[in-house]
């Protein structure tokens, strides 16, 4: 029987099985992403059984959520973090670099056909990268530092084919919030997502990190694009570049292992999302699968808009709300938080000019962290406060008060509602009508 | 082993960020317990209450959202006993199974019973019991390696280290 990418993946160097009868298996993992957040919870537990951890140069860790600190007790807690990472001699050159999931995908040190488990549920987002990588808590990343092993089941696939031609206004966040309409949340639990983009011309990188970042908003395990053109192309500049710019980058570039499904590979539910005419799709407060199209969500007056987080913190995002905005004024009283993903990713838009008209359109921008997405700091919303996000969760209370609101939706959308102080169709100030 | 207490009924896709709010996200085990349920509508004031003879008994995909492991944490903190959903999110389910806690799914749960009244987990013959309607429906019979872990108390002393 043919192995879907999934199982070719976890299964590829023929790891044991936990027992005789058991669908988990004990998996070496490639690299271990982390943050301050939740590897500083696992801290003292990993002092008292005395630990080192297993190999300090398979572990990826940012300085992201309490990047800087906004209270004294985050200080702590980050402060203890970085303490930690240093006694353990953990890399640095990462903190305070941005978001721990777009750093792993902008850093050669990711690469296809990895096995890739994280600290945190957003880890799916490197399976955009051909990749597996599965978000798991604080106890199972103790064990993993120590052991450099996973106890993992192999999840069974759902096949997601991408087809037709692209409309210019769509976004990796709309078609993720379709896959979620789709499946609904809890439709992918314990499943894989296995994506195959058949589109014109091809949904770009940034957005197909969207898309498997989101996975996880339907339950999936990991999600995973088969490899093409475009991922080729994509690994291929980034490492050249690294390997121009990093002295000694070679030591940590691994060779990427192309892994494709086979043909008789056998799928739990296969499903196809065409791509054409759709419209741009907006998440109503609650749930990321109250998903309806933005013609049809009542109109409603918008206090905040956010423009960031791990989901829609990129330059295409941004550089996206900045045509919309530039040469124009965000509508009065209205507070829009720009949040780069990463700080590479703020200097390349610092050069294209993006940031600049977005300031000078009324945009307050942050340096990159999570910041107001996972209700942390820069831009938390009062109760009754309706905002906008290009982030990936609108569950109550995810950023700040639980009487807030949050819409999830595309970077143009975000934008023109920041442009009307409303929930708006961004078609018709993009030209598309 | 037979897992008996008071249902604390809870519906379909409960997240994470509604159990255990960010807000409440710290080292410190009282402001850990303290988040329990905050953002819960209507759970509030119950999340604060004293839940130790508590089985926790929800809808689907039970525990969806963040991975962060102080929401798992708060019902150990709070005293919960054991969880029973009709299916629980896959990060949250190994949290508290790994930190020690029953966590098992039972497919057929589709109606939930009444807030507080007694139900029984039965570990030998994977049942769940509403003592009040006498109501038995079968739960999942567990993966060796949760079985294991199960048995252990959580993913350390299973792989035996001390803490
Ligand atoms: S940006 Fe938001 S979703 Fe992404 S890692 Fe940070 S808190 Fe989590």
């Amino acid at each position: 029987m043919g192995r879907t990418l999934t199982e070719k993946l976890l299964l590829g160097k023929g790891p044991p099985r936990a027992f005789p009868d058991s669908a988990y298996f004990e998996i070496e993992v490639d690299l271990v992403l982390g943050h301050d957040a939740t590897i500083s919870l696992l801290i003292d537990r990993f002092e008292r059984v005395g630990g080192r951890i297993w190999n300090p140069s398979k572990c990826f860790f940012a300085a992201d959520h309490f990047a800087p600190p906004s209270t004294p007790e985050r200080a702590d807690i980050l402060r203890r973090y970085l303490d930690f990472v240093e006694a353990q001699e953990v890399p640095r050159d990462l903190l305070y670099r941005g978001i721990s999931h777009q750093l792993l995908v902008e850093d050669p040190r990711c690469s296809p056909g990895m096995v890739i488990c994280g600290a945190d549920s957003h880890t799916t987002m490197a399976g955009a990268l051909g990749t597996f990588a599965t978000g798991l808590g604080s106890t199972d990343i103790l064990a993993l530092l120590l052991t450099g092993k996973a106890f993992l089941p192999v999840p069974d696939s759902v096949r997601i084919t991408l087809v037709g031609k692209r409309p210019g206004w769509l976004f990796g966040k709309d078609i993720a919030l379709a896959v979620i309409a789709r499946l609904g949340p809890g439709g992918a639990v314990g499943r894989a997502l296995e994506y195959h983009d058949l589109s014109e011309p091809g949904v770009p990188i940034e957005g197909r990190m969207t898309i498997a970042n989101m996975a996880v908003e339907a339950g999936a395990t990991n999600a995973v694009f088969a490899p093409d053109e475009i991922l080729v192309r994509y690994i291929e500049e980034r490492d050249a570049r690294a390997r121009r710019f990093i002295n000694g980058a070679g030591d940590f570039t691994r060779e990427p292992v192309w892994y494709y499904p086979d043909e008789d590979a056998e799928y739990l539910q296969e499903i196809t999302i065409d791509l054409e005419d759709m419209p741009p799709l907006v998440a109503l407060p609650g749930s990321p699968g109250n998903v309806v199209p933005i013609d049809c969500a009542k109109p409603v007056k918008v206090h905040q808009v956010f423009i960031g987080s791990c989901a829609g913190g990129r330059k295409e995002d941004i550089d996206a709300a900045a045509r919309l905005l530039s040469g124009k004024r965000v509508a009065p009283g209205v507070r829009l938080v720009v949040t780069p993903a990463s700080q590479s990713i703020y200097e390349d838009c610092l050069r294209s000019g993006a940031i600049e008209a977005l300031t000078m359109a009324g945009a307050l921008v942050t340096n990159s962290s999570c910041g107001a997405c996972g209700g942390i700091d820069k831009g938390l919303i009062g109760a009754g406060e309706v905002c906008v996000s290009t982030s990936n969760r609108n569950f109550r209370g995810r950023m700040g008060s639980p009487d807030g609101l949050i819409y999830l939706a595309s970077p143009l959308t975000a934008a023109a509602a920041a442009l009307t102080g409303e929930l708006a169709d961004p078609r018709p100030f993009m030209g598309f009508d | 082993m037979s897992i008996r207490g008071r249902a604390l009924v809870m519906g379909d896709n409960v997240n994470t960020d509604v159990l255990h709010p960010s807000q409440f996200f710290s080292l410190d085990s009282d402001r850990v317990r303290a988040g329990f349920l905050q953002a819960a509508a209507g759970y509030e004031s119950l999340g604060r209450s004293n839940l130790s003879d508590c089985i926790v008994v929800a809808g689907e995909n039970f525990g969806c959202g963040s991975s962060r492991e102080t929401g798992a944490r708060a019902f150990l903190l709070a005293g919960v006993r054991a969880i029973v959903a009709r299916s629980l999110a896959h990060i949250f389910s190994r949290n508290v199974r790994n930190l020690g806690l029953v966590a098992v799914e039972c497919p057929d749960l589709y109606s939930l019973p009444d807030q507080g009244s007694e139900v029984e987990i039965n570990l030998e013959e994977y049942k769940l019991i509403v003592s009040a309607t006498g109501q038995s429906l079968s739960i999942n019979r567990l993966d060796p390696y949760w079985e294991a872990i199960m048995k252990s108390g959580g993913l350390m002393r299973f792989l035996q280290y001390s803490e």
